[in-house]
């Protein structure tokens, strides 16, 4: 009698276990999918990274109500958002960068940081280019991204280059990353079928030069700067014990 | 008085055992129904309430009515209310929050430590109301469950849910929860969140009964460690019961009525009670009555005194 | 654009398909999708919208535009477009395109209570005809008028001036290009005594200097400032100036930037000039054998009317200046005067005189504008040094009067909408003459216009008040009589009286002396400043308003009858732009509905009216003219039947369907196939556009204004030409030996224009002398002194506030805005201010705020970031928006000499709505 209670204990508990595991893995699963559903939502002003922000939204919806443009909308089974989080579609509606950023204040958790007191200081996306299609690339006098942007003169400026086969030049609008909000105003206003501009997520389209180098020429760097006396920091690095590339020394000749 | 077919079975205190009767006239009806409406009616009002705020910009002197939705929500505008087992999950993700969305989990936490955990079920959570259409529809075409399942499952869940949370990085349960979906879709407009709703109200009604709320939902688990010592209970009067049974049928979690613990409480004690009231006004007896703790404690030495109200004449 | 459904599943299947089994999209499979084009048909065509008149190319597929390009010919724009151009193939496809005449009815009758209900072409005509004869036989000729338009074609506005004119002898048509461009014409015409531009766009390759002056060319001339900056990438040598009261867009590829106070470039012009006297910069060679020295009187008013019986209360003050001014310390100075001093407005009838005046008066007058008077004076930016404004003045001098230097400076509404515009058009010809660097490759001063055909209708064709064609006027004896003769009337039938400007017309309506008009091709009720008067006076005086127009309009909103019209490449026709070239286009695709052209409106309407009707003696009150008398247009029905006609001729058969203009017949092979709807809907034999385009060419040849045949610019290997063209070729820069056939060989230059040319002498306050001068082949350089704005910013309305364009849109959006990506780009006019403005108002960007003037008030969004960056002080909007009507704000200020607005300039408050 004691001894079956036992065992049938331990067998619930066996049972309970794999179904918690079972259970707990597809969960899991499921939300690792969830979570990298859609990386490059755009997320309102001030969020933080995708991964604390996803950690941090309650999807209370504070921020949708809040925003007086209807621009932000919360995502819902089956979009392909995170569920229950923030985000804007800027073709539909963009962020038109109110000043005292209502959705931030609205946010209870912080997943959208109150550290952003500057709208300028946003960083919801990046603005692209496809050259391909853009008309102001292709010689119009279009570049309505760069005069409807409103950093213009600094997120998007516009370059002038010879057409070469007219005597007209180029009106070409360059985003940079140093000063894009991702607002998405000019992907809104473009005029082509298809926006010809549009703002994606920094990590989708920004890419990143190696720690090790550094540009030696930049616009506003031509002078060297003096040497200054050479100083040790810290410990000098320690070799290891044995030589590398034994092996392949050893392999045998080919 | 009833003209019984059989002889009239007799209880053990010595009173007749007699059956639950549902009146004839509409006002005895609907007196019978009277927690379930009350239940409808603050389940609808709340939803009205923030659905109103986000869509038709209700106010109060300026102040938005109630907007955000049940994770978290601002009642005009002062006051903070967050969902606590949310943001235990984001706690658990090891992020820091806000000060505002801790105030206001503390204050919704206090408030169903007081009035009861899973009056949050019963009187609140949207979800509910399928899921008591669910069971209703069972009873109706006498459905049978496909398989037992244990009601503590859901304290496994739970756990689950923490574990996950903290092992993720994000609030586990709020990325599938049915009844976030539910709420947000009503309020911010629909998306897929019926198909998870739909999912809940086939598994209550086909699969086991009562299936969502009484076995699995973690939140429902997480109020019932809430409310495991709420003031607000349905007191028991023991002598008064004919064990009869009428209770057990309508409630939604009968393990709950243990009527010897109940009897010894001289209260329904268990936090898995969502106190709502379906017990009481089906009790021929008039047994069951929404009490307060402390006076049951009090009432224990006269329960003579009590008032015995008797619905059924 | 529309691809049929069939052919739209023919490669749509085949890209799914190869999507589906996970093939990429070969680049066979692409051309079978470019196979839709196999069957559209090309043809060349002009772009609908501004002044520079790029060339397009228009396709076409069973009755519609399905795609548009640019015209790799077309010299101007080589094949390039801008956004608005980009747009030209959906212009005509709005929702809410008009297709039936529309008339405000009740109970079947019109009633100018009534709504607006669908009627047939008959019976708007016949109710427009009952209006048109009520108030003709009323007020006479001058109780009807027409707004007429700086984009009409050719034809269309030769139409409606020739029947204006010649048949209800009515000068009271005059276009919406009044506001546009008629500063322009006046310095044209008193300067070198012919309308239009000496240069050509090519002057921008040729040039080292470009100066814009109160022009935002990046927006408003796209194209040719694409060539401005190309030019400036050609070389650091090339220098781009910006003149302006805001910084815009202009001044992005601009060396230097100069921002100066509204109407101190009358005081900076001066200054240049007085700069290349003082460093005996002057080219006396040019100026002593082509140039002399003119001036004329300064109290000429503010083209206000000279009564505030009409006004508003709050702007009286402004309007009582139109009778007396107190001059300010800085025009006393300027005016040789003394400050405070009340001046009585003597010359306001009288604003165009002027006489000669010699070298050294003109020295001693420029002699108050030196570096420090103007720099004090015209600093725009209050957060700018005085130094480094000093400095960059001194600099626009020195690039101006370097002798290594071409310069060209272009001008648009800055010059041309400003209380003194015909002024500064002079000032700009003044420089320009005293250095020689005129009328020369890379060497001139440019006047841009706006519209389309403001310079080939407008102008050429003379749909103003007192202009008839090839700058002929009413005025005079002469030109009546040449016209008359072109146009076989018998003499006498021109009314020699100038008619109402469209300023005036508006007023005319507001005190109920015109009871009939007709808008054509235009939305003054948009376009015109202090619109509150005029959209009272449309709906609440006792009269009758026809619009023309393709859109429901706000202009059409307030009419009383609505015409639906066809649209640019709905039928034939012409257009000549800024550089003299004139471009004409085939019909490429028929009207929508019951739309027509503007040229069977006025030949149908005409056919309304028989010569007896209008050719019988007329009142004009106010006619005084020699071999007239006095109040009166004589009856000329005798000598008509001398000529041949019947007092039962109709207008149509006198005036359109001459027996010379029928021998044009239709078809033409010209046509190539394409269809004529004016044609098809009167049932004729002959083709209106080339009749009436051929009968027009004749006023202008011989005439220093020759133009092509008609089939010449339909020539596969044409894409325009420039005016005067003889034997066969056109001509580049005109008043110069090298290229203009009519300068007399030998002369090297000579400014040949015939009007204005024999002048009194005087001193610099007055003639001096009745005995008049002849400068046959001269050019005149004008004194014109600085004058203070009428209205500025004061303690009460304490911004000045600017309108104008955006490179988006076009004029009152009536066209652009039913782009829907136009509309998506830019939905609404932002009211550009700066931030610190904005902050003391207690705005921010995208607050929605309320301006006020003294004449109305409107909502506006506040922007304090983007394209435009005024300086403190000042703010800007555009007027496109018929959602936020800032011409309700602006006041109907005009230049005196040539009655055109004055946009740019007003005082307005600012606060949060």
């Amino acid at each position: 009698m004691e001894q079956n209670a036992r065992r049938e204990f331990f067998i619930r508990l066996a049972q309970g276990t794999a179904l918690a595991a079972t259970g707990g893995l597809i969960w899991s699963a499921l939300l690792q999918q969830q979570a990298k559903a859609m990386p490059n939502a755009l997320r309102p002003p001030g969020a933080l990274d995708e991964d604390d922000f996803q950690a941090l939204c309650i999807k209370c919806g504070l921020c949708v109500r809040d925003c007086p443009y209807d621009t932000l909308r919360l995502s819902t089974a089956g979009d392909s958002v995170p569920i229950g989080t923030p985000y804007f579609l800027p073709r539909e509606i963009p962020c038109y960068m109110c000043p005292d950023i209502p959705c931030k204040v609205a946010c209870p958790t912080g997943a959208l940081t109150p550290e952003l007191t500057d709208i300028n200081g946003a960083r919801m996306g990046l603005a692209v280019i496809d050259i391909e299609n853009c008309l102001s690339w292709q010689g119009l006098r279009c570049e309505i991204c760069h005069r409807e942007c409103p950093l213009t003169d600094t997120a998007i400026t516009v370059e002038h280059n010879p057409r070469k086969i007219s005597k007209h030049a180029l009106f070409v609008p360059i985003v940079h990353s140093d000063a894009c909000t991702g607002c998405g105003i000019c992907e809104k206003a473009c005029p082509t079928d298809e926006a010809a501009i549009r703002v994606v997520a920094h990590e989708l389209v920004q890419g990143k030069i190696g720690d090790h180098y550094r540009l030696g020429w930049k616009v506003d760097t031509t002078i060297t700067p003096d040497f200054k006396p050479y100083e040790k920091s810290g410990p000098l690095p320690v070799a290891p014990d044995a030589s590398g590339g034994l092996d392949y020394l050893n392999e045998g000749v080919p | 008085m009833k003209t019984g077919r059989g002889a009239i079975r007799m209880a053990s205190n010595g009173r007749p055992v007699r059956p639950f009767i549902m009146p004839s006239t509409l006002s005895g009806r609907l007196g019978v129904w009277r927690y379930l409406i009350l239940r409808r009616i603050t389940q609808l009002t709340i939803l009205l309430l923030f659905f109103g705020t986000a869509h038709w910009g209700w106010s109060v002197a300026g102040r938005p009515l109630l907007s955000g939705n049940l994770s978290s929500s601002r009642l005009l505008d002062l006051v903070p209310m967050a969902d606590p087992f949310a943001v235990l999950q984001i706690f658990l993700t090891r992020h820091m929050l806000q000060p505002e969305v801790l105030i206001g989990a503390g204050i919704v936490l206090v408030f169903y430590a007081l009035v009861g955990g899973r009056v949050w079920c019963a009187w609140v959570c949207p979800v509910n109301m399928v899921t008591d259409l669910a069971g209703w529809l069972r009873t109706r075409l006498g459905i049978r469950d496909m398989f037992h399942v244990n009601r503590d499952i859901r304290y496994s869940v739970l756990a689950l849910t923490l574990v996950l949370s903290f092992l993720t990085g994000v609030a586990a349960f709020e990325w599938v929860s049915p009844i976030s979906m539910f709420h947000r879709e009503l309020i911010f407009g629909a998306g897929l969140g019926w198909t998870a709703v739909l999912g809940v109200f086939l598994f209550d009604l086909l699969v086991v009964k009562h299936g969502w709320c009484g076995h699995l939902c973690p939140l429902g688990a997480f109020y019932a460690l809430v409310g495991r010592f709420a003031p607000v209970r349905v007191g028991f009067d023991a002598p008064t019961c004919t064990h009869c049974g009428e209770c057990a049928r309508v409630c939604p979690e009968p393990q709950v009525l243990n009527l010897r613990q109940a009897a010894e409480a001289g209260m329904i004690r268990s936090g898995e009670c969502t106190n709502c009231g379906r017990c009481i006004p089906v009790c021929p007896e008039g047994t069951l009555q929404f009490d307060l703790r402390h006076r049951i404690g009090a009432a224990d030495q006269s329960h003579e005194s009590k008032p015995h109200q008797r619905r059924l004449a | 654009m529309e691809i049929t459904r069939r052919e739209f599943l023919k490669s749509s299947i085949a890209a799914t398909t190869a999507a589906t089994v996970g093939m990429p999209l070969i680049q066979g499979a692409q051309a079978a999708s470019e196979d839709f084009e196999a069957d559209w048909q090309w043809d060349k065509g002009v772009c609908r919208f501004c002044g520079t008149g790029c060339g397009i190319m228009v396709a076409t597929k069973k009755g519609r535009i399905v795609a548009t390009k640019g015209d790799p010919d077309a010299p101007v724009n080589r094949g390039l477009n801008c956004i608005k151009g980009y747009f030209n193939g959906k212009i005509q496809y709005g929702k809410d395109r008009l297709t039936q005449p529309l008339m405000r009815m009740t109970d079947g009758k019109f009633d100018k209570k009534g709504k607006f209900t669908p009627v047939s072409w008959e019976q708007a005509f016949d109710e427009m005809e009952r209006q048109f004869r009520k108030a003709y036989a009323e007020k006479g000729p001058a109780g009807v008028a027409v707004f007429g338009s700086g984009q009409y074609t050719i034809q269309e506005g030769y139409a409606s001036a020739k029947l204006m004119k010649a048949g209800f002898r009515s000068n009271n048509i005059d276009p919406n290009a009044r506001h546009c461009m008629a500063s322009a014409v006046v310095g044209f015409i008193q300067t070198f005594g012919i309308d239009e531009p000496a240069g050509n766009y090519d002057d921008i390759e040729h040039t080292d200097t470009v100066v814009s002056w109160g022009a935002n060319m990046a927006e408003c001339h796209p194209i040719l400032w694409s060539r401005v900056a190309d030019r400036r990438l050609s070389s650091d040598d090339v220098k781009i100036v910006n003149l302006s009261t805001y910084a815009n867009e202009t001044s992005n590829i601009a060396d230097t930037e100069i921002l100066f106070k509204p109407g101190t470039d009358l005081a900076i012009w001066n200054y240049i000039a007085r700069e290349i006297i003082k460093r005996d910069a002057v080219n006396h060679d040019f100026v002593d054998k082509h140039c002399v020295f003119a001036t004329g009187p300064y109290d000429i008013g503010y083209g206000m009317r000279n009564t505030d019986k009409y006004a508003f209360d709050a702007e009286k003050d402004i309007m009582a200046k139109e009778l007396e001014v107190t001059l300010t310390a800085e025009e006393a100075i300027a005016q040789r005067r003394k400050t405070g001093e009340k001046v009585k407005q003597n010359n306001t009838k009288k604003p165009v005189k002027h006489w000669l005046i010699t070298y050294e008066d003109f020295k001693e007058a420029l002699d108050p504008y030196t570096l420090d008077f103007v720099s004090q004076l015209a600093k725009g930016d209050p957060d700018e040094s005085l130094d480094d404004f000093r400095a960059k003045l001194k600099l626009l001098a020195d690039l101006y009067i370097d002798k290594g230097r071409k310069v060209v400076s272009f001008w648009t509404m800055g010059f041309n909408q400003h209380y003194r515009g015909s002024w500064i058009n002079e000032q700009a010809y003044m420089v320009h003459l005293l250095l020689g660097k005129q009328s020369m490759p890379g060497n001139g001063a440019f006047s841009l216009t706006g519209q389309p055909s403001a310079c080939g209708t407008a102008r050429e064709v003379g749909t103003f008040a007192h202009r008839l064609p090839a700058d002929m006027v009413v005025m005079n004896p002469k030109h009546r009589a040449r016209s008359e003769q072109i146009w076989k009337l018998p003499p006498r039938t021109i009314n020699p009286k100038v008619g109402s400007h469209i300023t005036k017309i508006m007023r005319d309506l507001e005190d109920g002396q015109v009871k009939f008009a007709w808008v054509q091709v235009n939305n003054p009720f948009q376009a015109t400043a202090n619109a509150n008067h005029w959209l009272k006076a449309a709906r609440e005086m006792d009269n009758f308003i026809v619009v023309s127009d393709p859109y429901p309009t706000i202009s059409a909103k307030v009419s009383d009858l609505i015409l639906p019209s066809a649209m640019i490449f709905e039928k034939w026709g012409g257009y000549g732009n800024a550089e003299r070239r004139t471009q004409m286009w085939r019909e490429q695709v028929p009207p929508p509905g019951q739309a027509r052209s503007d040229v069977w409106q006025a030949m149908e309407f005409a056919k309304r009216f028989r010569l007896k009707d209008v050719w019988g003696e007329q009142m004009v009150p106010g006619l005084e003219a020699e071999g007239f008398e006095s109040g009166k247009l004589p009856d000329v029905l005798d000598k008509a039947r001398e000529m041949g006609y019947s007092p039962d001729d109709t207008l149509y058969d006198v005036l359109f369907a001459t027996p010379e203009n029928r021998k044009f017949k239709w078809p033409d092979k010209v046509a190539k196939g394409h269809d004529n709807h004016t044609v098809k809907a009167g049932a004729l034999d002959w083709f209106p556009e080339k009749a009436l385009y051929q009968e027009y060419v004749q006023f202008g040849r011989g005439h220093e204004h020759d133009l092509a045949d008609f089939d010449v610019y339909y020539r596969d290997d044409v894409r325009g030409l420039k005016w005067p063209v003889v034997d066969g070729k056109e001509t580049e820069w005109r008043f110069n030996e090298k290229y203009d056939p009519y300068v007399k060989k030998g002369s090297g230059f000579e400014f040949y224009g015939k009007a204005l040319k024999e002048l009194p002498t005087g001193d610099l306050d007055k003639p001096t002398s009745k005995e008049k001068t002849s400068l046959a082949g001269k050019a005149k350089i004008f004194f014109r002194p600085y004058a203070a704005p009428p209205e500025q910013p004061d303690d009460n309305y304490d911004l000045w506030m600017c309108t104008g364009r955006v490179l988006e849109h076009w004029h009152t959006g009536t066209m652009t805005r039913r782009v829907p990506e136009l509309h998506r780009a830019v939905p609404t006019a932002l009211f550009y201010m700066h931030p610190k403005d904005a902050e003391d108002r207690g705005l921010k960007r995208k607050d929605v705020a309320m301006v006020e003037s003294r004449r109305g008030k409107v909502q506006a969004v506040v922007e304090t970031q983007g394209r435009d960056d005024p300086p403190r002080g000042y703010t800007f909007i555009a007027f496109f928006d018929e959602g936020v009507l800032v011409n309700k704000l602006v006041p109907d200020i005009t230049c005196p000499m040539s009655k055109e607005t004055d946009f740019k300039k007003c005082a307005v408050k600012v606060r949060k709505a």
